[in-house]
């Protein structure tokens, strides 16, 4: 069980309510209207939250899809 | 609340049938999860309703506070920070901290503020205000080691109390306590840096959260309870009345009963705004009147009705105490250092918060008295509020007599009643006695601010009130009536949307004078009545009955001038129309 990437999923649950579970992991900032620069604010705090973390938002620079920002908590070891 | 339940809730669907409402939020800042927060709690606080948070331009607090007046909204937040002062006193500013540039500061800021009181003040006009004062720290600008306080800093501080306690004189502006919001959010943990710099929302989680809590608590107090009963022995005073007497029950700091002592005062408090106190003890009657006597109490013999003294059980005092109150247990606080007693109460009246208290643990006295002071707590104290325990006591004179005298009674009264019509929205007595009455009320709906202030915006439009005095005191304002007028002169038809009357005003025929007032102001051919039975207005129906003898009772009613002259019993009131 991958449990970073379902935690995530719930966090862009949350903030993109629209998105159904099976399109969330393939879901980019260019292919969602909704996703603009505030929503990636609601989704990095809800993140942080979510994972108990501070989010420095300088790591997550440019991360703007599921995938990137999967690929960059893990990298920071989040959720291990 | 964690950021991302505030979001689940904001994403519910709001139930159907339900109020969309609008509330304002004006902050110099980018609202972001501010704003989040707020919709959530305002959402919760109106029973999952849809809530609109309004913000005005980013960066322009003025342009908030202007464009928040008008229109139908519930509220309006007003979150200030230091920056709205002065932007060089935010993070976000590179404008130097000079010994020049804080002297500017300093000089500028009281007329910014005087700005700015000017046009919370003008908001307030329109609609409440929940101000909340700057909550972060102020950045380190002056010479001064952290620990140190200077002029700079000082003068500031000085100007915002002034600012706030100006503010705080108008009975539409609530001014967010500081206190309240640092047991929620230690100021150690207020400021996220990262996000004030990066997207101008200097607040962390937590601290929304808590500001937005309290903003909706502020301007949306929770319906305070009206009652408290209160044990005597181990609980109004330390020690035992039977055992030690009237003169050996303490409260003093000699005596180390000083918690006692905050307990009465907190009580008499809660007595000189409005709150019913009684007391249920298991004692002797003439020993518990002896207590009383005592020039120390802190809690006036005045200041109790009814006092049940006696030996039976705890829940025989309650009950007659309510009798008396003539209120749900609902709406009733009991306080007892017993927890026997607090079951054997709870057992009867389930509806009763039963709380204990915890004698001889003073940080639990002090507890209990804050959690106290927020369940009675009252944004506003009205002359009715100083009246009740006085009309109280008259009224169970009143049922005495009345119960002693049937003939001639209703004459002997020396009954001076005094109705006045207005269109104004914002007689707050009469929307706090439609909001909770439940016995004699036409159909049991309830309104919010905005929806109040909508009503009378209708052609025609009306509110009738009612005051009472009688020989055996005064009611103060009791009886509510919105409506309104429809038609000319010679066909003209009143149709009442909203009509209540205290409990405490039964039996002393105001319902009909309003009726007649009504008749003759408007030349009617009769009245509209919107009424709905509700589980609770009973006392509402058994009136309605004796107008409608023949009919049954749905709907709107309507009842013509030749049908209430045909019921209207004889009166004997002397009536004082205003603006009739």
């Amino acid at each position: 069980m991958d449990n970073v990437k379902d935690k995530l999923t719930a966090c862009f649950a949350t903030v993109f309510p629209s998105l159904g579970p099976a399109a969330i992991p393939s879901t980019t900032a260019a292919g969602i209207a909704e996703w603009d620069s505030v929503a990636q604010v609601n989704l990095l705090s809800v993140i942080g939250e979510e994972f108990g973390i501070d989010i420095d938002f300088e790591d997550f620079e440019g991360a703007t899809s599921f995938q990137a920002i999967l690929d960059r908590l893990r990298q920071r070891g989040a959720g291990a | 609340m964690r950021l991302s339940q505030a979001m689940q809730i904001n994403q519910r669907p709001a139930p159907t049938g339900s109020a969309r409402r609008k509330l304002h939020l004006v902050c110099g800042f980018t609202p972001l999860h501010l704003a989040t927060y707020l919709r959530a709690y305002a959402r919760t606080r109106f029973s999952g309703d849809d809530v609109e948070v309004v913000t005005g331009l980013y960066g322009n607090i003025e342009d908030g506070l202007r464009t928040a007046r008008g229109g139908t909204s519930e509220g309006a937040v007003v979150v200030l920070e230091w920056s709205d002062l002065d932007a060089r006193l935010g993070l976000r500013s590179a404008a130097g901290w000079s010994a020049a540039v804080l002297a500017d500061i300093a000089r500028q800021a009281p007329e910014r503020l005087r700005h700015l009181e000017s046009l919370i003040l003008n908001l307030s006009q329109s609609v409440s205000v929940a101000l909340v004062a700057p909550t972060l720290p102020l950045p380190p600008l002056t010479h001064l080691p952290p620990a140190q306080a200077g002029v700079f800093e000082l003068s500031l501080r000085a100007a915002l109390a002034l600012f706030l306690e100006r503010a705080a004189a108008s009975s539409r502006v609530r001014i967010a306590a500081e206190d309240a919001l640092a047991r929620g959010s230690p100021a150690a943990g207020r400021h996220d840096v990262q996000l004030d710099l990066r997207a101008d929302f200097p607040y962390t989680l937590a601290h929304a959260a808590a500001v937005a809590s309290l903003a909706v608590e502020c301007l949306f107090p929770p319906v305070r309870a009206k009652g408290l009963i209160t044990d005597l022995d181990d609980t109004l005073w330390q020690g035992i009345l039977g055992d030690a007497g009237a003169a050996g029950v303490a409260w003093s700091l000699d005596a180390h009963a000083q918690p006692h002592a905050l307990y009465q005062e907190l009580l008499a408090s809660l007595a000189e705004a409005g709150t019913l106190i009684a007391v249920a003890s298991k004692n002797d009657p003439a020993l518990v009147e002896d207590a009383f006597a005592r020039p120390d109490l802190l809690l006036r013999r005045t200041q109790v009705f009814p006092l049940a003294a006696g030996w039976g059980a705890k829940s025989q005092s309650v009950a007659r105490i309510l009798q008396a109150w003539n209120i749900g247990a609902g709406s009733v606080v009991f306080v007892d250092d017993s927890p026997m007693e607090l079951a054997e109460v709870g057992e009867s009246f389930p509806a009763i918060e039963c709380l204990r208290f915890p004698s001889g643990d003073a940080a639990g006295v002090l507890d209990l008295i804050h959690r106290l002071r927020a369940r009675f707590g009252a944004a506003e104290v009205r002359e009715e509020d100083r009246l009740r325990v006085r009309s109280l006591s008259a009224s169970a004179a009143f049922a005495g007599e009345r119960a002693a005298h049937t003939g001639d009674f209703q004459a002997r009264l020396e009954a001076r009643l005094t109705l006045e019509f207005s269109t104004a929205a914002d007689d707050g007595r009469a929307l706090e006695l439609v909001n909770k009455t439940n016995q004699f009320n036409l159909n049991g709906r309830r309104f919010s601010e905005a929806e109040w202030r909508s009503l009378f915006q209708q052609p025609g439009a009306f509110l009738l009130t009612a005051a009472y005095e009688d020989r055996f005191g005064p009611l103060g304002k009791i009886a509510a009536l919105a409506g309104r007028c429809t038609g000319g002169p010679a066909e003209a038809e009143v149709e009442v949307d909203s009509w209540v009357l205290s409990c405490r005003a039964f039996s002393r025929q105001i319902e009909f004078q309003m009726l007649r007032c009504l008749l003759e102001k408007y030349r009617a051919r009769g009245i509209a009545l919107c009424f709905r039975p509700t589980p609770r207005n009973g006392p509402l129906q058994e009136f309605l009955g004796r107008l409608f003898p023949a009919g049954s009772l749905e709907g709107r009613l309507s009842l013509s001038a030749a049908g209430f002259a045909a019921h209207c019993p004889v009166m004997f009131h002397q009536v004082i129309t205003k603006n009739g």
